[in-house]
């Protein structure tokens, strides 16, 4: 009786919650595959791939191409510094951890335009690239993700495991290599996830850093909502940038769930 | 012989600690030995191991492996392997690639360090987990794994660090078992670190720490019988201590004069020592025996311990002995008794802490020499058990 009960709670938070995610997407949806579509009627009056051709001929690919790798090389310098700042700070290695975890922290607190267009004048006068810029204040966005992530991952992991590898033979960096950072991989995986969102989704810093000249999925995707009023080439933008991530997470929620069920058989 | 592993006059003090946790350690494990380090909580057994392995600096002295000093080596370069208290399997690799993690390191093929291991795995009786994760396995399975994991490293010297403490009595006997077996199987060094004296016991001998520095290094029967001091008395419990002053072999106090055992070298203020066990509960009539009232029946494993307050004593000072009973005793607190104290032979003496044991004195009282039983006036006989 008990569990007959208490099923209804186990279906319904979740279907609540997935319809709470999909109600906001579901005009998105509508639009990707409508040629018209006029305000008063529910429904599009007229289905086709018009969006979709717009959206190719405004540059999507190239976009999407450069925030894939606007992401890679965010995430590529955040994940490696927010091991190590998550090494010490979740193994307590730092005297004084407070001051870096606020510090590490700031730019989250602090607002990305103020902190943007702060960045903007020293990178101007130090004449670097706008790309390098860019990836280097998204970097410092990134941070606090990646540092965070891997501060509660290397928590639950005993740093005695280091101490056994090197009993075994390992050198230190060996034990590192083959021992704690495998032993991370999930926190590991979450936190390039994060940094590479950081750089994938970010507007405000390639706007102000990079001054229009660096047309990322997200760039496009404003410049289209704010002034062409084609809901259909934004849809279709909005949607052609959502996907990609959204994939990532789906194979790494599955292979996540494999592995548990094969230590579990 | 040159000893697998030496340990000399390693003093270790923890940064910012005013005291050294160890003080001028010397230990000698010879090949295929296996020496127990026993001390209580805190006193620096551990340390002494991690300085061994390399996972602590020591502050002097010096560690030798076959001879060699490997004190500035580091612990993987090493020719010893430490298991831990806690196991330390490492959470992404199965049971297997546990164990065969150390010959991997050494460059061994995938498949050769998993036969190897799957070899030390059989031998743990848990060929049959091989491909588990170590979060599919007890406590007690995480632990065999992990003494497989180190038997498979192939090191000259094993150091053991409390490593089954953490288990239930059950689970402890039939590790302490399987250690047996893979003694008489593989014959390797070991030193184990242990508060359990059951455990030291499984050793060849046993180091006795006490407050970072070794006591007694003698078998485990000796520690029972002969311990050095008053502090390695008090860790292997369960003996009456009885102050007084060692004169011409003869050990003075206010329950009489005892011939001091001819192996015990020691004179002045001493304190004469019987085991529970060597003292026996009579009627109150018999002769020679002192008498008493009994205070406390405490069960003890398998036996009773009864405390006898003498009637000897007077004024504020409570003469207590404890006797060990068997089972079936029915005294009870308030019934008379007799104790019937052992011959000198199975009673041990040591100095006062403070006094240094001394060469035999020139006149000693034979063994068969008669007990003299002098007027107690304060004389008081104190239990220790650290064992619980």
């Amino acid at each position: 009786m008990r569990r007959t009960a208490h099923q209804p709670n186990h279906t319904a938070i979740p279907a609540l919650v997935l319809f709470w995610l999909l109600v906001p997407l579901t005009p998105l949806l509508l639009w990707v595959v409508a040629s018209r579509w006029s305000g008063t009627a529910r429904l599009p009056q007229d289905f086709g791939l018009r969006g979709w051709q717009e959206a190719l001929d405004a540059g999507m690919l190239t976009a999407l191409v450069r925030s894939a790798l606007l992401g890679l090389a965010v995430a590529l310098i955040a994940t490696p510094l927010g091991v190590l700042a998550g090494r010490a700070l979740g193994w307590r290695l730092l005297r004084r951890p407070a001051l870096p975890s606020i510090v590490l922290l700031a730019p989250v607190v602090l607002a990305p335009f103020a902190v943007a267009m702060g960045l903007d004048v020293v990178i101007l006068r130090l004449r670097v690239p706008g790309e390098v810029a860019v990836v280097l204040v998204l970097s410092v966005f990134a941070l606090p993700y990646t540092t965070f992530t891997m501060r509660a991952t290397y928590l639950a992991l005993d740093p005695a495991l280091e101490e056994q590898a090197r009993v075994l033979g390992a050198s230190s960096r060996q034990a590192r290599r083959r021992v704690t950072l495998p032993a991370a991989t999930t926190g590991l995986v979450t936190a390039t996830g994060l940094a590479f969102l950081v750089g994938w989704s970010d507007y405000a810093v390639t706007l102000l850093i990079g001054g229009g000249q660096i047309v990322t999925a997200p760039m496009l995707i404003g410049s289209s909502a704010a002034g062409s009023g084609n809901d259909s080439l934004t849809s279709t933008l909005a949607l052609s940038a959502s996907l990609p991530p959204l994939v990532a997470l789906a194979v790494f929620t599955y292979a996540a769930s494999r592995r548990r069920t094969a230590a579990h058989s | 012989m040159t000893a697998a592993l030496k340990l000399l006059a390693i003093t270790h003090r923890h940064p910012g600690a005013e005291h050294p946790t160890l003080t001028e350690v010397d230990l000698e494990v010879q090949d295929g030995q296996m020496v127990a380090v026993l001390g209580p909580s805190g006193s620096g057994k551990t340390t002494l191991l991690r300085v061994a392995a390399g996972l602590e600096p020591a502050e002097s002295g010096d560690v030798l492996l076959d001879g060699t000093s490997v004190l500035g080596v580091p612990p993987e370069r090493r020719d010893l392997t430490v298991m831990f208290q806690k196991p330390h399997l490492f959470p992404h690799l199965s049971v297997l690639d546990n164990v065969a993690f150390a010959d991997r390191l050494r460059g061994r093929s995938r498949s050769q360090s998993r036969a190897a291991a799957q070899r030390y795995l059989d031998l743990v009786h848990l060929g049959d987990l091989a491909r588990r994760r170590p979060r599919q396995l007890s406590g007690g399975q995480e632990q065999r794994v992990a003494l497989a994991r180190a038997l498979a490293a192939s090191r000259r010297v094993m150091l053991l660090d409390e490593p089954f403490s953490a288990l239930d009595t059950g689970l402890r006997t039939s590790m302490h078992q399987l250690l047996a077996e893979l003694r008489a199987a593989l014959d390797p060094t070991i030193v184990i670190v242990t508060h359990d004296l059951d455990e030291a016991g499984l050793a060849d001998r046993v180091a006795v720490l006490v407050e970072g520095r070794i006591e007694q290094f003698d078998t485990i029967q000796a520690l029972y019988t002969k311990p050095s001091t008053l502090a390695v008395a008090r860790l292997v419990g369960a003996f009456n201590e009885l102050p007084g002053t060692v004169e011409s072999g003869v050990h003075h106090s206010r329950l009489g004069a005892f011939a001091v055992p001819p192996t015990a070298h020691v004179a002045g203020r001493a304190i004469l020592l019987a085991r529970k066990e060597r003292l026996a509960l009579v009627p109150p009539e018999t002769t020679a025996a002192l008498t008493g009232r009994v205070v406390q029946v405490r069960q003890s494993g398998p036996h009773r311990d009864v405390v006898v307050e003498l009637d000897r004593a007077r004024g504020d000072d409570r003469t207590r002995v404890e006797v060990e009973a068997r089972l079936g005793t029915t005294l009870r607190p308030g019934d008379r008794t007799g104790v019937l104290l052992p011959g000198s032979g199975e009673l041990w003496i040591v100095p006062e802490p403070g006094v240094s044991a001394t060469p035999p004195p020139p006149a000693r009282v034979s063994d068969s020499a008669p007990r003299v039983h002098a007027t107690v006036t304060d004389a008081s006989v104190a239990t220790r058990s650290t064992k619980g």
